[in-house]
């Protein structure tokens, strides 16, 4: 149990009352428009999208996930949080590309990228799985906080969940995207500081960088120092084969749009940057602090190790890092530490509800039931949107008391693995059509489910590694999706002209490209690749 | 002739060229040169700057790769934004496809 002294409660109260009166203080910005709650009217510079994309990737569950990691595979397992690359590749490839078709969202982009029914069901299906996904990311991250919150006070884990994720709700409720990144601007510079400060405070406690290594040698454990160290090509629990799997993820990845389920996130902050210019810069400078943040926890662990060796069990060593705030820093840095926590966890969930809402609101409510609803109504079914998302996450975290890593690697990449190809190829082939995408989304809920549990459960497949589930989802599903796509018609030549001069895709765009040269809507330019 | 172009015009940078291939192999090396060389910072100091360093030297590599093109691609698609904007309204409101 942690005591709070005057001075920690002091900062707690400090930071909550300044933090929600700064994204309140946005309530008449946010309520102008529907591209204000949810776009902030299209209009920001590179580096507030970019310290939202920080924020909102660093939640409280990401130092749980990343002390499991670290604490089991030494400063190799630093490559688990590198799956956030495909933003090298996205912010000069699918950034460019999206926010170039101006869509709100990627349901949004299914209509412009493909035509007929099959693009509508696509962006009814996208819209409602986006508003499902979000809840279950804010019941997970509720529940890690929930877990904090019972660590540190021994409070009941509901209590954290619910207390927190509501008073992020009163200025995303209040202002909409706009009390959401300028909160995100000054809860990143905490969240930094915080992580900077309880890091370097772990490494100093664990005899600096010396100590570190020295420990780590008298207790036979060097290899924990490789970021390389592997256990095999295919054997053991950390093989080269899930690193080379993991680079093809997340470089090739960028090239798609929706490889990740960070894409969902990114899509939004995309949209809200002012050029196509400060969209690159916001997604690759996000990501940049994303990565150097994990570095910082890395550091931190490895000397966390150093001074609690031989934790067996998961959900102890999971607690690593806010177990050297709680533990180790002096009483007045202990309500700062909680702060940064509660930035962390205020930045992922403002963001999340937000992303919800716009999903509900632009893709089912104002396309589907109301397109020609005022703008001020558009505000308002935004702010019930948010409540709704809001208490399904309460539901959904209440169904998620344990195993948030084992969660986590499923909903990341596992159910990502069968439209992982889908999302590159619509993106890069003219001829990949909604009904090629539209059936590998129906195969890949059925598939992933039956090759990560059922099968393996029955005993007619072995448990395989996740890396190979990864392999075999994607061949399966290619089997289903590449056949529906050849048996369909092309989308309409006048859709895809209009989407190729607007977005100006990468790829096999050839047919596309002389018909619109023919028509005189673009110039053929003889330099190029 | 410098390695790469500092110079675009519009139909040009509309193009996909060796300059995006080039940023985002800069872009990749970057992220994974700060990622390491910051984490050794804690562990191996003299290691950990030299890696960082390398690590910078990729992101301003980067940056003057596709800097010229992206100001470009920008200056020349925000001057037909506005129309694009209200073609995406029209669909919203069912009255083009």
């Amino acid at each position: 149990m942690v005591v709070f002294t005057f001075w920690d409660w002091l900062w707690l109260i400090l930071y909550i009352v300044v933090m929600v009166f700064s994204g309140v203080l946005f309530y008449t910005l946010g309520k102008r428009s529907e591209s204000d709650f949810f776009l902030a009217g299209r209009g920001l510079p590179w580096w507030l999208p970019a310290s939202s994309v920080y924020a909102t990737h660093t939640a409280t569950d990401t130092p749980i996930w990343m002390s499991g990691v670290i604490y089991q595979h030494g400063l190799a397992g630093i490559w688990y949080s590198f799956f956030a690359a495909w933003c090298a590749v996205s912010a000069y490839v699918s950034t460019r590309i999206f926010r170039r078709s101006l869509a709100y969202s990627q349901a949004e982009w299914q209509t412009l990228r493909f035509s007929g029914l099959g693009s509508e069901l696509l962006r009814g299906w996208l819209a409602g799985w986006q508003i499902y996904m979000n809840m279950m990311i804010l019941g997970w991250v509720g529940m890690a906080m929930g877990k904090v919150c019972h660590y540190a006070f021994g409070w009941q884990e509901w209590v954290g969940l619910v207390l927190f994720s509501s008073i992020c709700a009163i200025y995303v409720l209040a202002a909409g995207y706009w009390g959401v990144v300028i909160a995100d601007f000054q809860q990143g510079i905490v969240v930094f500081l915080g992580i900077l400060i309880v890091s370097v405070w772990g490494v100093y406690e664990a005899g600096g960088p010396a100590g570190i290594v020295g420990r780590l040698s008298e207790m036979g454990q060097s290899w924990r120092l490789n970021p390389f160290h592997f256990t095999g090509w295919f054997t053991g629990d950390f093989p080269a084969a899930w690193f080379v799997t993991m680079l093809f993820i997340a470089l090739l990845g960028g090239i798609g749009m929706g490889t990740t389920l960070d894409w969902y996130v990114e899509a939004q902050r995309i949209q809200s940057a002012r050029s196509v210019r400060d969209a690159s810069y916001s997604i690759w400078a996000g990501t940049a602090l994303v990565l150097t943040r994990n570095s910082l926890w890395a550091a931190c662990i490895l000397g966390f190790f150093v001074l609690n060796p031989g934790i067996a069990n998961l959900d102890d060593y999971e607690m690593a890092w806010f177990r050297v705030g709680f533990e180790m820093l002096p009483p007045g840095m202990v309500g700062f530490f909680f702060a940064a926590i509660v930035a962390i966890h205020l930045s992922t969930v403002a963001s999340i509800l937000n992303l919800g809402a716009l999903y509900a609101t632009r893709d089912l409510y104002q396309h589907y039931i109301n397109p020609h609803a005022s703008e001020r109504r558009l505000v308002w079914v935004g702010r019930f949107s948010t409540l709704l998302v809001l208490l399904g996450s309460f539901l959904y975290g209440s169904m998620m008391q344990k195993n948030i890593t084992e969660w986590l690697i499923f909903a990341i990449w596992i159910m990502a693995a069968g439209v992982w190809l889908p999302n590159v190829l619509q993106v890069i082939w003219w001829r990949f059509n909604s009904w090629g995408y539209l059936s590998s989304w129906i195969a890949n809920l059925g598939l992933s489910w039956l090759v990560v549990w059922i099968l393996p459960k029955a005993g007619v497949l072995p448990q395989l590694p996740d890396y190979a589930q990864f392999w075999l989802l994607m061949a399966l599903g290619l089997v289903i999706y590449v056949p529906v796509t050849f048996l369909t018609r092309p989308d309409e030549m006048d859709h895809l002209v209009r989407y190729y001069v607007q977005s100006r895709p990468l790829g096999f765009w050839g047919p596309i490209k002389r018909e619109a040269e023919r028509r005189g809507l673009i110039r053929a330019v003889t330099e190029g690749v | 002739m410098p390695l790469f172009r500092k110079q675009w015009t519009a139909h040009e940078a509309d193009e996909w060229t060796k300059e995006d291939f080039w940023a985002c192999v800069f872009s990749s090396l970057s992220y994974v040169f700060l990622m390491i060389g910051l984490a050794l910072c804690f562990l191996f100091p003299l290691w950990g700057i030299l890696i960082t360093l390398i690590g910078v030297v990729f992101v301003w590599l980067m940056y003057a790769t596709i800097d010229p093109k992206l100001r470009q691609i920008s200056s020349d698609y925000e001057i037909k934004q506005k129309e694009y904007l209200k073609n995406l309204d029209k669909i919203m409101k069912w009255e083009e496809q």
